[in-house]
C-alpha cells in the first residue's frame, strides 16, 4: 500500500506542470502554494502553478513552461497558471463562469470607481503603467500575456484582476485593449458590454470617439448575426 | 296426520330479475332474493317501494315492499318490509260434516306463508370486493277447522277452528367481487343460519317451512359497456339466466328461470324496464309462466311437492310489479376520478423545504362531466402527517385528463430514524369537502438522515439543527469575546470562522461514513456528539456553525472525480476586494463573488476535513478550488458546483 501511495505522489509530481526562470533580472519576487510571504526569485527555480511572480521596478523575469517561454516585464505580476494558450471555446467557458461563481442575483450594481491608479508617460507604451499597486501590476502582467500571443488566457487575467482590484476598471486604455481583443475574438456580446461599461467612465475626446465608434459597430454586428 | 311437504321459504327468485352488480339501476338490489349479500350502488339514502298485482281468478293488488337503505362511508345498511310477500292455501280437508242427515259441510284449511320483513348489512373492503348477509323473518299462519266431540247429556259433535302462528328466521351470508371491468361474480349461502318455532299441533306437523342449506353462484359478463350478461347457479340445480342493455338512462333485461320444482324447464321469464334519473328510478317488472296456472290444482300435488318459494312455486300466478324508488344522495357525485399517481421519489424527511416546490408524486385525473372542474388534489402519508395536506388546485376542462402534482409537508418534529414502508393516500375533490376519488399507494419514507446523494440536499442538514448551532458557536463566541471585541467590525465573520473552525477541528477526527454508505449524512449535533465524520457531516457541521451566526456559506459541490465525490465549502467574509488585503498578502487565495445585490465580496473556500487548523484548511480549499473549479474550468464545465445554503 505504501509502494503505491509512493508511486502516486511520485507520478503526481512528475505529470504536474512546472514553470522554470531561466532569466531573472533585477527583483523578482514569487508567493507559491498559498503561502503569504513574498520570497526573492533566482534563476533556475522552478515553480508550481500555484505560485504568483511579480517584478519590481526595472525588473524582468522570462518563465519557462512547456515550450511556451515568457517574458514579464518590470512592475508586473502574473499567476502562474495563466501562462497558457486557451482556446476560444475555453475562453468562452471561463466567461461564462464569472456569473456562474456569483451569487444569483437581485439587481445590477453598475457604479464604477473614478479613481485611477499610476502614472501614464505620454509617448510611451499607453498600456503599460508604473505604479507599485498590485492590481495595476496584475494588469500589467495580463498586457503582457496578450502581447505574448496568449490573448484568451490575457483576457481571463484581466478580468479577475478587475474582480479583484475593481479600482484598476476605471483606467481606459487598458480597459479599452482588452474590449478589443474581446471583438477580435469575435465575442461581440462580451465586447459591447464592456464597450458600454467604458463609455461610463472618464474618457479623453479620442478614447471617447473610439469607443462610441466601436460599440456602434458592435451593435450592426450583433443586429446582424 | 303427518305430511312430508317440501316448502321452503326461497330460492333465488327475484321480482325484478337477475341484473348482476350492474350500477345501472338501484331497485334489483332491494331483492335479498337476488342481492344475499346486501350489495348496494347508493352513495347515501335509498327508499324503494314495489307495487304490483296477481293475475290469479280475479286480479289482486298489494304492496310487494317497502324498503329502505343507508350507505356510510364502506358500509350499508338496509330493511324491508314486505307485505305481498306471501302466498296462501286455502283447501278442503277432506272431512265432512252431515248436518240433519242431508245437509254436509265440508271442514276447510287455511295456511297462509309470509315474509314480512328482513334487514341487510354490507361492507366494500375494495371497490372490487365486498361481502354482507342478510336475515329475513316469516311467519306461518295455519288455520284448520276440526270437528270436536263435546260430552254431556247427549254427544255434540262441534265445529272449531284450529291456528297456530309459527315464526321463522334464516341469516344467509354473500360475497361479490369485481375482477375488472368485464367480469363479477358473486356467492350466497342459501338457508344457512335458521331459527325456527316448533309446531305444537300435530296437525300443522309437515307443513312449516323448509330449510335444506344450498349455495347459489353467479358471474356477469360485460362484452360491451351497454350490455350485461348474467347467469345464476344454485346447487339444487335451478338457474337463471339474464340480459341487460343501457341505453342513456334507461335500462331494460330479461331473465329466464329454469326451476327444478316447476315445468316446463324454463319455467318462466322476467321482463324488466327502467327508467333511471339523478333522483329517481321507476321500474316496471313482470312475471309470465308458461304453464297454465290458472288450472285446478288438488291438495294431494301441494301434499306430495310442496313449494320451494312463496313467491315463485307451482301455484304461483303471473304478476306485474311498478317500483318506484328514491336516490336521496347527500353526497356528492363523483366528478373527476383519479386514474393513477406515479411517485416521483421515496421521502427524504430531512428535506422538507425542498418538498414545498417540488411535488412527491403525480396523478392523472379525468374529468368526468361536461364541464369545466378545478380540482383540489390533497395528500396524507400514513405515519407522517396526521391531517391532509392540500396541494394546488388545478382546472381541468370537460372529460379532459390532467397530470396533477400532490405536494406535502414534512411535520418539523419528524424523527424516524429508520426507513418506514408507509401508505400514501392520494385525493381529489371539486366543489365540497367530499372526495371524489382516491388512490393508495405504498411510499417508502427514508430515516431523517438519508440523503439521496444531491449535494445540493445538503443544506438541508444544515439547516435543521441550526439551534443547535446557534448555541454551540454563540458559547464558542462569547469565550472568545474580548478579542472578537478589539478587531474592526468588518474583519468579524473572518475571525468567528477562524476560531469555529479552530474549535471544530481540535474536537473531531476525519472518518469514512459511519454507516459505510453514501446516502447516511449527520446533523450537526450528531458530527459533534460523535466527535467525527465524513467530507458531507463536516461540511454540514462547519456550514451550520457559520450559517448560525449570520456567515453566509455555500458548498463547493466536486465531481470531478468519477465515482469519488467530495464536498467543502466556501464562506462570505463579507470584505470588499480593496478590503483583501486585511486578511491576505496572497490574492489567489480568495474568490470574489457579487452578492444578490451586484457588491462584490470575498470569499474564502475551506476544507473541513482537513482538521489541523484554519490556516491549513484554507489553503487545501484554496489549492482544490483554483485547480479544479476556475483553472480546470470545472464551474462551466459542471463538473465543480456552488450550491447556496440560503
Amino acid at each position: 500500500m505504501k509502494l503505491l501511495l509512493i508511486i502516486l505522489i511520485v507520478t503526481s509530481v512528475l505529470t504536474a506542470q512546472t514553470y522554470e526562470a531561466i532569466k531573472v533580472k533585477g527583483e523578482v519576487k514569487y508567493q507559491t502554494d498559498s503561502g503569504e510571504k513574498w520570497l526573492g526569485l533566482k534563476q533556475g527555480d522552478i515553480l508550481n502553478s500555484n505560485s504568483v511572480v511579480t517584478s519590481g521596478a526595472d525588473a524582468q523575469v522570462q518563465i519557462k513552461t512547456e515550450n511556451i517561454i515568457f517574458s514579464l516585464k518590470e512592475l508586473s505580476a502574473i499567476s502562474l497558471s495563466n501562462i497558457k494558450q486557451l482556446s476560444r471555446d475555453e475562453l468562452l467557458l471561463a466567461l461564462a463562469m464569472e456569473d456562474m461563481l456569483n451569487v444569483p442575483k437581485k439587481n445590477e450594481n453598475t457604479a464604477l470607481s473614478t479613481a485611477v491608479y499610476g502614472s501614464k508617460e505620454d509617448g510611451i507604451n499607453p498600456l503599460f503603467i508604473k505604479s507599485d499597486n498590485f492590481g495595476i501590476k496584475r494588469l500589467n502582467g495580463a498586457v503582457q500575456l496578450a502581447e505574448s500571443g496568449m490573448e484568451e488566457s490575457a483576457i481571463l487575467a484581466a478580468k479577475e484582476t478587475y474582480r479583484k482590484y475593481p479600482d484598476v476598471k476605471s483606467i481606459p486604455a487598458i480597459r479599452i485593449f482588452f474590449a478589443d481583443l474581446l471583438s477580435k475574438k469575435g465575442l461581440y456580446e462580451e465586447a459591447l458590454k464592456e464597450f458600454l461599461e467604458i463609455q461610463t467612465l472618464n474618457l479623453t475626446v479620442e478614447q471617447k470617439a473610439e469607443v462610441d465608434s466601436t460599440t456602434d459597430e458592435l451593435k450592426k454586428k450583433l443586429m446582424n448575426n | 296426520m303427518i305430511f312430508n311437504a317440501k316448502i321452503l321459504s326461497q330460492s333465488s327468485f327475484g321480482l325484478t330479475g337477475l341484473w348482476g352488480l350492474s350500477s345501472k339501476a338501484s331497485v334489483p338490489f332491494y331483492n335479498y332474493e337476488t342481492n344475499t349479500s346486501n350489495f348496494s350502488i347508493l352513495n347515501d339514502w335509498g327508499i324503494s317501494l314495489t307495487y304490483g298485482a296477481e293475475f290469479s281468478e280475479s286480479i289482486n293488488s298489494n304492496i310487494y315492499s317497502i324498503s329502505l337503505s343507508k350507505t356510510l362511508s364502506d358500509h350499508n345498511l338496509s330493511g324491508r318490509f314486505s307485505p305481498g310477500y306471501q302466498k296462501q292455501f286455502l283447501f278442503s280437508t277432506g272431512e265432512v260434516i252431515v248436518i240433519n242427515d242431508t245437509t254436509t259441510q265440508s271442514l276447510n284449511a287455511d295456511y297462509t306463508y309470509k315474509e314480512l320483513f328482513g334487514l341487510g348489512y354490507s361492507y366494500k373492503f375494495t371497490p372490487q370486493l365486498s361481502a354482507g348477509f342478510t336475515f329475513r323473518f316469516f311467519n306461518q299462519d295455519f288455520n284448520r277447522e276440526i270437528v270436536k266431540p263435546v260430552f254431556g247429556d247427549t254427544l255434540y259433535l262441534v265445529r272449531e277452528n284450529l291456528n297456530e302462528q309459527i315464526n321463522y328466521w334464516k341469516g344467509d351470508l354473500g360475497i361479490n367481487f369485481f375482477l375488472n371491468d368485464n367480469f363479477s361474480f358473486s356467492a350466497a349461502s342459501i338457508n344457512l343460519l335458521n331459527i325456527a318455532e316448533q309446531t305444537e299441533n300435530p296437525e300443522f306437523e309437515g307443513y312449516e317451512l323448509k330449510y335444506e342449506t344450498e349455495a347459489l353462484l353467479a358471474g356477469s359478463y360485460t362484452p360491451v359497456e351497454f350490455i350485461n350478461l348474467h347467469l345464476m347457479y344454485e346447487t339444487s340445480g335451478s338457474f337463471q339466466v339474464s340480459a341487460a342493455g343501457f341505453a342513456a338512462q334507461f335500462v331494460y333485461g330479461l331473465t329466464a328461470f329454469h326451476d327444478k320444482y316447476q315445468s316446463p324447464y324454463f319455467a318462466g321469464i322476467v321482463p324488466a324496464i327502467g327508467y333511471k334519473s339523478k333522483l329517481f328510478e321507476i321500474f316496471l317488472s313482470g312475471v309470465k309462466y308458461f304453464s297454465d296456472r290458472k288450472a285446478e290444482q288438488n291438495f294431494s300435488q301441494f301434499e306430495d311437492e310442496g313449494i320451494h318459494n312463496i313467491i315463485n312455486n307451482p301455484y304461483s300466478y303471473d304478476k306485474i310489479l311498478l317500483s318506484l324508488s328514491f336516490n336521496i344522495d347527500g353526497s356528492t357525485e363523483q366528478k373527476v376520478k383519479l386514474i393513477d399517481v406515479e411517485l416521483v421519489e421515496d421521502i427524504y424527511p430531512t428535506f422538507y423545504d425542498a418538498y414545498v416546490d417540488n411535488p412527491i408524486a403525480y396523478g392523472l385525473a379525468v374529468n368526468l362531466t361536461d364541464e369545466k372542474l378545478t380540482i383540489k388534489p390533497s395528500l396524507k402519508i400514513k405515519d407522517v402527517n396526521e391531517a391532509v395536506i392540500q396541494s394546488p388546485e388545478i382546472n381541468i376542462a370537460p372529460f379532459d385528463t390532467v397530470r396533477i402534482p400532490f405536494y406535502i409537508i414534512i411535520p418539523d418534529n419528524y424523527s424516524a430514524g429508520k426507513p418506514v414502508l408507509s401508505y400514501a393516500d392520494f385525493y381529489i375533490s371539486v366543489t365540497s369537502d367530499e372526495t371524489d376519488d382516491q388512490l393508495q399507494k405504498p411510499m417508502l419514507v427514508n430515516g431523517i438522515n438519508a440523503w439521496d446523494g444531491k449535494v445540493s440536499n445538503l443544506r438541508y442538514f444544515i439547516k435543521r439543527d441550526v439551534d443547535f448551532s446557534m448555541n454551540y458557536s454563540k458559547k464558542l463566541l462569547s469565550d472568545n469575546k474580548q478579542m472578537l471585541d478589539t478587531l474592526p467590525s468588518a474583519l468579524a465573520p473572518f475571525y468567528k470562522a477562524k476560531i469555529l473552525f479552530d474549535d471544530f477541528v481540535k474536537r473531531l477526527v476525519y472518518t469514512s461514513d459511519p454507516r459505510a454508505t453514501e446516502e447516511y449524512v449527520q446533523f450537526p449535533k450528531q458530527t459533534i456528539d460523535l466527535k467525527g465524520g465524513d467530507c458531507d457531516d463536516l461540511s454540514v457541521c462547519y456550514s451550520s456553525l457559520l450559517e448560525s451566526v449570520g456567515i453566509q456559506t455555500a458548498l463547493v459541490d466536486y465531481k470531478s472525480n468519477g465515482t469519488f465525490r467530495h464536498v467543502n465549502i466556501l464562506f462570505n467574509t463579507g470584505l470588499t476586494p480593496g478590503q483583501a488585503s486585511y486578511i491576505t498578502n496572497n490574492d489567489t487565495k480568495y474568490f470574489v463573488r457579487k452578492n444578490s445585490s451586484g457588491d462584490d465580496e470575498i470569499w474564502l473556500p475551506v476544507e473541513t476535513t482537513s482538521l489541523t487548523n484554519f490556516a491549513t484548511g484554507w489553503k487545501i480549499g484554496v489549492e482544490k478550488f483554483n485547480k479544479e473549479a476556475i483553472s480546470d474550468l470545472g464551474i462551466a464545465t459542471g463538473k465543480v458546483e456552488i450550491i447556496e445554503v440560503y
